[in-house]
This record gives C-alpha cells, sequence and structure tokens, in this order.
C-alpha cells in the first residue's frame, strides 16, 4: 500500500512538472522542502527513539548483531564508489546513493533535497528495486549461501517490508537478527547520507 | 550535518517524551512528510527540459546503483557470517560433543 501511495506521489509530481501546474499548493511545498525534511528527521529520530529492548538484545548476542549490518554498510558503500566511478559521477554522492540501503522513500526525498532531483530519482528507483529484488532473490540466497545473506540483500528493510518473506525461508534466529539489522541500517541510512554530502 | 543533529534531537524526544501512544501519529507525520518531498522531487524531475529523453539513462543509474552495492553486500554479509557465524556455531557443537 505504502509503495502505490509513494509511487502515486511521484507520479502526480511528475504529472504536475511535466505540466507546469503552478498552484499554491504545489509552489508552496517545492519552495519549503528544507523544512518538511527538517521535519521528517525529527520524525525519524522519535522513531529510532522509541525502539525499546534494543540494548537487551545487544547484551544477548553480544557484538553478533553487528556482524550483518556491517558486512551490508561496507558493501553498499563500496558499491555506490564502484558505481560512480563506472558513471562519472562524484564519489560522494555515489556514496550517498547507495547509503539508502534499501529505504527508497527516504533516501530519494533526502538526496533530492540535499543535491537534485536527478540524483534523488536515482537513489529512489535504485532503492526500491533493491527492495523488489529482494522478495525474488530470498529463496535463492537462503539455498544457495546461507540465511543471512537475505538479510543482506534486504538491507534496511529486513525490519518490516522483507521480514515475513525472510521468515518464510530461514529461521527464527535469522528473523531476530534480521528485525535488529533494519533497526540499525535504519538509524544509519540518513547519517550516511548526510555525511557524505555534507 | 543539521539533518543529523535534528535527527538527534528527534531521537531523545522518542526515548524520553513520547509514549506508544504517540507511534501511530508519528509515523502518519513521517509518511506525511516522504510523500510530500517525492511529490516535489516529482515535480522538479517533470519541469527539466528533456527529462522525458533522459529517462532511459536514469533506468540504467539506478540499476547499477542497486545491482552493484547489493551484489557486494551478499559478498561481504556471506564473507563475514561464514567466519563468524556459523564458524563459531560449529566450534561451539565440537565443543559439546568433546
Amino acid at each position: 500500500m505504502i509503495v502505490i501511495l509513494t509511487l502515486l506521489s511521484l507520479f502526480l509530481g511528475l504529472a504536475c512538472g511535466l505540466l507546469n501546474l503552478d498552484h499554491t499548493i504545489i509552489s508552496w511545498i517545492s519552495q519549503n522542502t528544507d523544512y518538511i525534511l527538517y521535519l521528517l528527521m525529527f520524525s525519524v529520530g522519535i522513531s529510532v527513539g522509541m525502539q525499546h529492548g534494543i540494548m537487551t538484545k545487544i547484551r544477548e548476542f553480544h557484538f553478533r548483531i553487528f556482524i550483518i549490518p556491517l558486512g551490508i554498510v561496507i558493501g553498499s558503500i563500496l558499491g555506490g564508489y564502484i558505481c560512480s566511478v563506472l558513471l562519472q559521477l562524484p564519489t560522494r554522492y555515489g556514496t550517498a546513493i547507495a547509503s539508502g540501503m534499501g529505504w527508497y522513500s527516504l533516501a530519494g526525498a533526502t538526496i533530492s533535497n540535499l543535491v537534485n532531483a536527478d540524483l534523488g530519482s536515482i537513489a529512489f528507483m535504485s532503492n526500491l528495486m533493491r527492495e523488489i529484488f529482494t522478495f525474488i532473490l530470498i529463496p535463492f540466497l537462503a539455498i544457495k549461501l546461507n540465511s543471512y545473506t537475505c538479510i543482506a540483500s534486504a538491507g534496511a528493510t529486513s525490519e518490516d517490508t522483507t521480514l515475513p518473506m525472510i521468515l518464510k525461508y530461514t529461521s527464527e534466529e535469522v528473523v531476530v537478527l534480521s528485525v535488529l539489522n533494519g533497526i540499525i541500517c535504519s538509524f544509519f541510512v540518513p547519517i550516511l547520507i548526510s555525511i557524505f554530502l555534507a | 550535518m543539521d539533518t543529523i543533529i535534528i535527527m538527534c534531537i528527534g531521537i531523545i524526544v522518542g526515548r524520553f517524551l513520547f509514549t506508544d501512544r504517540m507511534k501511530k501519529g508519528n509515523e502518519y507525520i513521517s509518511l506525511t512528510c516522504t510523500f510530500l518531498l517525492i511529490f516535489a522531487m516529482g515535480v522538479m524531475l517533470g519541469k527539466k527540459e528533456n527529462f522525458l529523453q533522459e529517462l532511459s539513462s536514469l533506468g540504467l543509474y539506478s540499476f547499477l546503483f542497486f545491482a552493484i552495492p547489493t551484489i557486494l553486500s551478499i559478498i561481504f554479509v556471506y564473507m563475514l557470517t561464514q567466519r563468524y557465524l556459523l564458524n563459531n556455531k560449529s566450534n561451539k557443537k565440537k565443543e559439546l560433543e568433546k
């Protein structure tokens, strides 16, 4: 449902832009994206702050819970760096896009506001593809590699959208790590994007 | 940097001032802001000259930015988990058998 609404927002915006519609509300939104982004970041921070029990889980699993997010972050940033070299983009743009780690709405919106709409749309589409293709990849990864690589593909989406699929093809232990990974990666997405685009 | 600072303020507010009842409201705010920003992104893209002609290159760039980071994430996680998670498990099993 949320994917549909997000795509609808994008297509509506595209239509307004292509038709050159200049309504007061459209102008207001376009001129105040900085403040809307600040409000979004504040709200994301509140969501992170409201996560209970993560410290208990860290004590239970020790530092093993950071192995998967570490691999995802390193792989994503390195991948973003390689893409920027191949496509002759500034490396900080490439690493920022890849730092979305599947969180297409936040990555697209943030990068669009901090850089430009072109990069924002690449961030949006690439991270959306990551989420969608993860649904297809999970069964193969679970069989051919190991269960933890399913979480790698999902990135920041492993705590919600792709979790049911991960649950179906792996074990309960992996599901717990998947949720924790999602929380940790989600925490780092806005931080990494902001650092690379500072 | 200011986005990180604002997010950190939000974390503190969420940790100490928000209750579970407010969670839904916060989610609506988050979603609304996201939709507005994506809409604004769409408006900016639509106003660009040659946007429709550039669509195919945007698609190719997006595919590469999906494929390469995802594949590398999978490789790194595979290597790390084989070494530190699955290897540890089999060592513990051997110790128990002894």
